[in-house]
């Protein structure tokens, strides 16, 4: 898919200005920190050695001037991300399909993540950005980068602690389902808590956000637990054909993912360590492998509508 | 005395604590077994519109509606026993399977709304019915492990609970449902 990059002229005269951008703002980035290192080099040294307060003075002057220099290339930083996504990765994605779309300033909410109901913790830190969205047949989707956590507070001789848990750091991906439902279904990876929450669950029903649906593919139990606020409904959602397809989507995934059902809609949460649609400022653009991380992540997604054959509405869903 | 006291206490609310669960599963299947009951009801309702829709189209199947629509009225007959009601909902589906082939033969049929719309519905509940066998069929293994695992095996016996057999799933449930398959052979 990238190795035609710079077969087309359009995308070739944008590659060209691009990478033109991207010299001048690395050439200006680590002239800038030079800069700013030799300020900080200068203001130690005056100190170490107990020189003449005036040396001082101009190591920070150096670095205060260091400071403004990189944030006066900061437009133009932002002009060439801005680019990137825009031009050059939505080029990209056209030869996918032509209704895909990124927008960097769109991004999966927090309250869509807390009302998705994929993970059972509150974040106390969120961050999500560059929005892919389109519609693969008759199905709309989109998917976002996410970074939720959560923290722990401990008490130590010193004072508090506070300590940040990843509860998801990848892809968050939604779409329309193809059939109707109205309660909410979740599929999480089998780790000891959930194990432990499924237990509670149904011995401490009270403290249960769902009950726990006990279904009958082995390899489906085997990677997840299932809650939902109605049995027959999960049922409903993961036909025997379902739980194999998500079976086999969690293979191709390096770690167990986690779906939710509702509002019509199905999420799926993939932990993944990269951080995506980033334009490069070392590495030439002009490199045959630019896009192919960011492809190959484009692909998977919008796969996923036919490994789980959302397209098929036989249901009554139009 | 104390320590006996505390263990005859233990041993009473273990006691109450299986009876209650015993209970509880039993309860379980019951009610597993009317969220099948309201999906049929569902799926019969939808009988009498189908057959008025398909009548005016499909001259030459007679015999297929006359038998849905005896299948239909023994269906709403009272004191019918749940086993009769899913013998008569595997009759129907067959039946309704049997007229739905034939649909290629009626193009004016193919073509209409309502038709078409009860085409889905019928399909989306052939799906729910067998969501809700399942979510039966869970229901009773729980309620089955509890019975026959000790010690409520002893509670079982004493309650003359008796181990209820699951349901077996037919062919066209095994298999995803396909409208394709169904509907436009």
């Amino acid at each position: 898919m990238t190795s035609s990059i710079t077969d087309d002229a359009s995308r070739r005269q944008i590659l060209t200005e691009l990478e033109a951008l991207r010299k001048e703002i690395y050439g200006l980035k680590i002239k800038n920190y030079t800069i700013l290192g030799i300020g900080v080099l200068i203001f130690i040294l005056g100190i170490v050695f107990d020189v003449l307060i005036p040396v001082i003075l101009s190591g920070i002057a150096i670095v205060i001037y260091g400071f403004v220099m990189i944030s006066k290339a900061g437009p133009r930083e932002i002009q060439y991300r801005h680019s990137y996504k825009y031009a050059l990765v939505t080029h990209a994605l056209k030869t996918i399909d032509e209704s895909l779309q990124i927008d960097s300033t769109q991004a999966l909410s927090e309250q869509t993540f807390i009302s998705s109901r994929l993970f059972s913790k509150t974040p106390d830190r969120y961050h999500s950005e560059d929005q892919v969205y389109g519609v693969a047949g008759k199905t709309k989707f989109s998917f976002s980068e996410v970074h939720a956590e959560y923290k722990t507070v401990t008490q130590t001789k010193n004072g508090q602690r506070v300590d940040w848990h990843d509860i998801l750091k990848g892809i968050v991906f939604s779409a329309d389902f193809n059939k109707n439902f109205n309660g909410t279904t979740m599929v999480r990876p089998k780790d000891f808590s959930a194990v432990f929450g499924a237990w509670i669950s149904t011995a401490l029903p009270i403290f249960s956000s769902g009950e726990v649906v006990k279904l009958e593919n082995p390899d489906f139990d085997k990677n997840f637990v299932t809650y939902s606020d109605d049995q027959v409904e999960a049922r409903y959602i993961l036909t025997s054909s379902m739980m194999e397809r998500i079976c086999e989507l969690n293979n191709r995934s390096k770690e167990t993912i986690s779906l939710s059902f509702t509002g019509n809609l199905v999420f799926i949460a993939f932990p993944l360590s990269g951080n995506y649609f980033e334009p490069p400022f070392s590495k030439s653009l002009m490199d045959e492998a630019l896009l192919q991380k960011d492809i190959e992540l484009v692909q998977f997604m919008y796969a996923i509508i036919t490994e789980l054959d959302l397209n098929t509405r036989i249901w009554g869903k139009n | 005395m104390i320590i006996g006291a505390i263990i005859l206490v233990v041993l009473i609310l273990l006691g109450i604590s299986i009876y209650n669960s015993l209970i509880a599963k039993k309860n379980q299947v019951n009610n597993a077994f009317s969220a099948i009951d309201v999906m049929l009801k569902k799926r019969f309702d939808l009988l009498p519109n189908l057959i008025e829709t398909v009548k005016q189209y499909m001259q030459y199947e007679e015999g297929v509606l006359t038998k849905i629509v005896e299948l239909r009225s023994r269906s709403t007959s009272p004191n019918i026993s749940n086993e009769e009601k899913l013998e008569i909902d595997k009759q129907l589906s067959s039946a309704v399977k049997g007229l739905m082939i034939n649909i290629e033969n009626y193009p004016d049929l193919k073509a209409n709304q309502n038709f078409l719309n009860l085409q889905s519905t019928w399909t989306e509940s052939e799906e729910q019915i067998a969501a809700s066998r399942r979510a039966y069929n869970s229901s009773v293994t729980d309620y089955n492990n509890a019975i026959m695992m000790f010690p409520g095996s002893i509670f079982a016996g004493m309650m003359n609970y008796q181990q209820i057999t699951v349901l077996a799933n037919t062919e066209e449930e095994r298999k995803n449902i396909s409208a394709k398959e169904l509907f436009n052979n």
